[in-house]
C-alpha cells in the first residue's frame, strides 16, 4: 500500500490557536475563544494587504513546518477549500452590484483560489509548486488524496491545508459554515525522517460510506464547515502526542470522495511501542 | 459526450477520474444573484442553487453529465489552472488511482475579472497585442475545453501523448511577474527534463504571451535560457484573448493541432515587435513539422505551469 509520514501539524480557529491548545482541549473539553491571528511570517508590505484566509492559511502552514523541523523553501503545498475567501466573494459581488467601478485591485488579486500559497511563496522564498483544489464537501477528502499522490509520486514533502471560514449570510445555500477553521498538514516519504507523528497508507476505494464523526464538542461547531473533515484525522493523531493516554496513533478513517469514491487511510505509529 | 460513455463503459466508471480547471468558477451568477437579495440578505429563490455557487461547480456538472465515479476535483490557480489539469491527472494516472481523466479548462466572461483587471490596469482598450511595442495590456476571454488523459497502454490509437510538465512558484508578487522570470525558468527546465528532453527538442512553444507590459519581455528573458533558436514560438491570445483558468486547456489544444497539422501559428496583431525582445517571436502563420511542443500558463500568486505534448511514437 502506498504510504506517507505526517510530521507536521498546524491549526486555527476561534476554539482552539495551535495543535498543543487543540489536544488540551480534547481531553478538557475546554476550548479558548478569539485567538489573534496575525502571523509575521508575512512581510509588512505582504501582510498589510493579506486577507484574514490568508493569514490562517499561512499561520497553520508555518507551526506545520515549525513542528516537523522543516524548511519550507522546497515543500510544495496544496490548498483547498470548498468556497474560497467568502468575505470577499460577498464584498467583491456586493460591489459590482451597486459600484462595479470601486472594484480594489488588492481585493481582485486577492481573490484568486490560491492566493494564500501566493503570500506563503512570497514570504517563505519559495519557488515550489502550489496548487489549490476544490471538490465542494468533498474538498477535504480530495485535498487529501491529491497531498498523498503527490508526496508518493514525487517522493518530496507536501505541505497540505484545509480552510473554511465562516459563510456571509447571501452563502449559506452552499456552505453553511459557522466558524472558521484551517488545518495544515505536512506530509513526508514514509521513513525518510525521524520526526514521524503517524504512517499512514492510502488508497481509493469504489463504496459510498458516511462521513466519519467529530469529536464531541466539536461537532455542534464544525460538521456544516467543509474542513471540519479534518477534525476526525486530527483527533486520531491527538490519541498519540498526549503523555497520559501513552497510546500511538492507529486506526482507519474512511473519507467520501464522491458519491461513489471514498479515500481510506490506514494510520500507524511509525514505530510500534515507541513514543517519541 | 458519447466518447465519454465509451470511455467509461470500456474502463468501468470508477477507474475514470474528472479534473477541471478554472478561476472564477459560475461566479457570474453569484454576481447577479447578489443583484437580487432579498430584504435579510439571502438569495432569492431563481438563485438558490447550492450546486452552482462554489469553485468545484463545473467539476459537479461534468460528473453528473458524464457518470465518472473516480475522483474529481477542481485546480484554481488563476491563469495556470487549466494547464495545471494536464500534471495532476498524469500523476493520478501513474499513481494508478485511475486509467483516464477527463481533463477540462473553463472560465466564462463575468463582472469580476472585468472590472478587477480594469482596476490593475491590465486591460488594453483594443485587440490585444502580445510582443508587439505598442502593446498596452490584455484582452479579456472566455472558453471551455476539455481532453482525455488516459494509460498509454490502454490508447493505442492516441495521435498524441503527454510528455512532462513543470510547476512552480515566482515567490514575488501577487500580480506582477518575477522580474528575471525565475519561476518561468524553473517551469521550462522541469517540464524539459520531465520529458527527457533538450531545449534543441522543442519544435514550438505556445507563450502565455498575454500582452501585459510586464508579462512578455520577461517571458521572452526566460524562454531564451530553457529553448534553442531552432524553436518557433508565439501567443495566439490575439485570436482569442487571455481565456484566463481556460487558458491552460485552450493553449493546449492549438498546440495539439499544430502537432497534427504541421501549422504553427504566428502572434496576430504583433506587427512591430518590441526591439529588447531576448527571444524572437513569430508573427505569421508557418508550416514546420512539429513533433514536440511546449505551452506557458503564469497564473497570480506567481503559479506557474510549462506542459510538452509530442506526436505519439516519435
Amino acid at each position: 500500500m502506498a504510504e506517507f509520514d505526517i510530521t507536521g501539524v498546524g491549526v486555527w480557529s476561534s476554539h482552539f490557536p495551535d495543535w498543543a491548545a487543540f489536544c488540551r482541549g480534547l481531553n478538557s473539553g475546554v476550548w479558548s475563544y478569539g485567538a489573534d491571528l496575525d502571523p509575521d511570517v508575512i512581510p509588512a508590505r505582504e501582510r498589510r494587504r493579506a486577507p484574514a484566509s490568508v493569514k490562517m492559511a499561512v499561520e497553520v502552514m508555518d507551526q506545520a513546518c515549525r513542528m516537523a523541523e522543516m524548511d519550507p523553501e522546497n515543500v510544495a503545498s496544496v490548498f483547498a477549500s470548498a468556497m474560497g475567501d467568502m468575505k470577499i466573494t460577498d464584498s467583491m459581488c456586493r460591489t459590482l452590484a451597486v459600484h462595479p467601478e470601486l472594484v480594489s485591485p488588492t481585493q481582485f488579486h486577492n481573490s484568486v483560489h490560491n492566493a494564500p500559497l501566493g503570500y506563503w511563496s512570497i514570504a517563505m522564498g519559495s519557488h515550489a509548486p502550489a496548487t489549490a483544489v476544490a471538490a465542494h464537501h468533498f474538498s477535504a477528502s480530495i485535498a487529501m488524496l491529491e497531498a498523498a499522490v503527490q508526496c508518493f509520486e514525487e517522493s518530496a514533502p507536501v505541505l497540505l491545508v484545509v480552510q473554511e471560514g465562516d459563510a456571509p449570510l447571501a452563502l449559506e445555500g452552499s456552505c453553511k459554515s459557522d466558524h472558521p477553521l484551517a488545518v495544515g498538514l505536512l506530509f513526508t516519504p514514509a521513513g525518510t525522517t525521524s520526526k514521524c507523528m503517524a504512517r499512514v497508507g492510502f488508497t481509493v476505494k469504489p463504496n459510498e460510506i458516511a462521513w466519519p464523526s467529530l469529536p464531541a464538542g466539536l461537532a455542534d461547531s464544525y460538521s456544516g464547515n467543509p474542513s471540519g473533515k479534518m477534525l476526525a484525522l486530527l483527533a486520531v493523531l491527538a490519541q498519540h502526542s498526549s503523555p497520559e493516554t501513552g497510546s500511538s496513533p492507529h486506526g482507519v478513517l474512511e473519507f467520501p470522495l464522491g458519491q461513489h469514491t471514498s479515500l481510506n487511510l490506514e494510520i500507524r505509529s511509525a514505530e510500534p511501542g515507541r513514543t517519541p | 459526450m458519447s466518447r465519454m460513455k465509451q470511455i467509461t463503459a470500456r474502463l468501468g466508471a470508477h477507474r475514470v477520474g474528472a479534473l477541471i480547471g478554472t478561476s472564477t468558477s459560475s461566479i457570474g451568477r453569484t454576481e447577479e444573484a447578489y443583484t437580487r437579495l432579498d430584504a435579510s440578505g439571502r438569495m432569492t429563490v431563481p438563485y438558490c442553487q447550492p450546486d452552482v455557487h462554489h469553485m468545484h461547480s463545473p467539476g459537479t456538472f461534468v460528473v453528473e453529465a458524464t457518470g465518472i465515479a473516480g475522483p474529481a476535483m477542481t485546480i484554481s490557480t488563476a491563469c495556470s489552472s487549466g494547464a495545471k489539469v494536464f500534471a495532476a491527472a498524469a500523476r493520478w494516472i501513474r499513481h494508478g488511482l485511475v486509467d483516464a481523466v477527463l481533463v477540462g479548462g473553463v472560465d466564462s466572461l463575468c463582472f469580476s475579472t472585468l472590472y478587477g483587471f480594469r482596476s490593475l490596469q491590465l486591460v488594453s482598450s483594443e485587440p490585444c497585442r502580445p510582443f508587439d511595442r505598442r502593446r498596452d495590456g490584455i484582452s479579456i476571454g472566455e472558453a471551455a475545453g476539455f481532453a482525455v488523459l488516459m494509460r498509454g497502454d490502454l490508447a493505442p490509437g492516441a495521435e498524441h501523448a503527454f510528455l512532462g510538465s513543470g510547476e512552480s512558484s515566482d515567490a514575488y508578487h501577487m500580480s506582477h511577474p518575477h522580474p528575471e522570470g525565475k519561476g518561468a525558468v524553473l517551469a521550462m527546465k522541469k517540464a524539459l527534463e520531465r520529458s527527457s528532453l533538450s531545449g534543441d527538442d522543442i519544435d514550438y512553444v505556445n507563450l502565455h504571451g498575454t500582452a501585459s507590459k510586464a508579462n512578455d519581455l520577461i517571458e521572452t528573458l526566460a524562454l531564451a535560457q530553457c529553448v534553442g533558436r531552432a524553436t518557433l514560438a508565439s501567443s495566439t491570445k490575439g485570436w482569442t484573448g487571455h481565456t484566463l483558468g481556460a487558458a491552460g486547456m485552450l493553449e493546449a489544444i492549438i498546440v495539439l493541432e499544430s502537432i497534427r497539422t504541421g501549422l504553427v501559428p504566428g502572434t496576430l496583431n504583433c506587427e512591430q515587435p518590441e526591439d529588447s525582445l531576448h527571444f524572437p517571436i513569430l508573427s505569421e502563420n508557418t508550416e514546420r513539422l512539429v513533433r514536440r511542443a511546449m505551452t506557458n500558463s503564469f497564473g497570480f500568486g506567481g503559479n506557474n505551469a510549462t506542459l510538452v505534448f509530442g506526436a505519439r511514437g516519435g
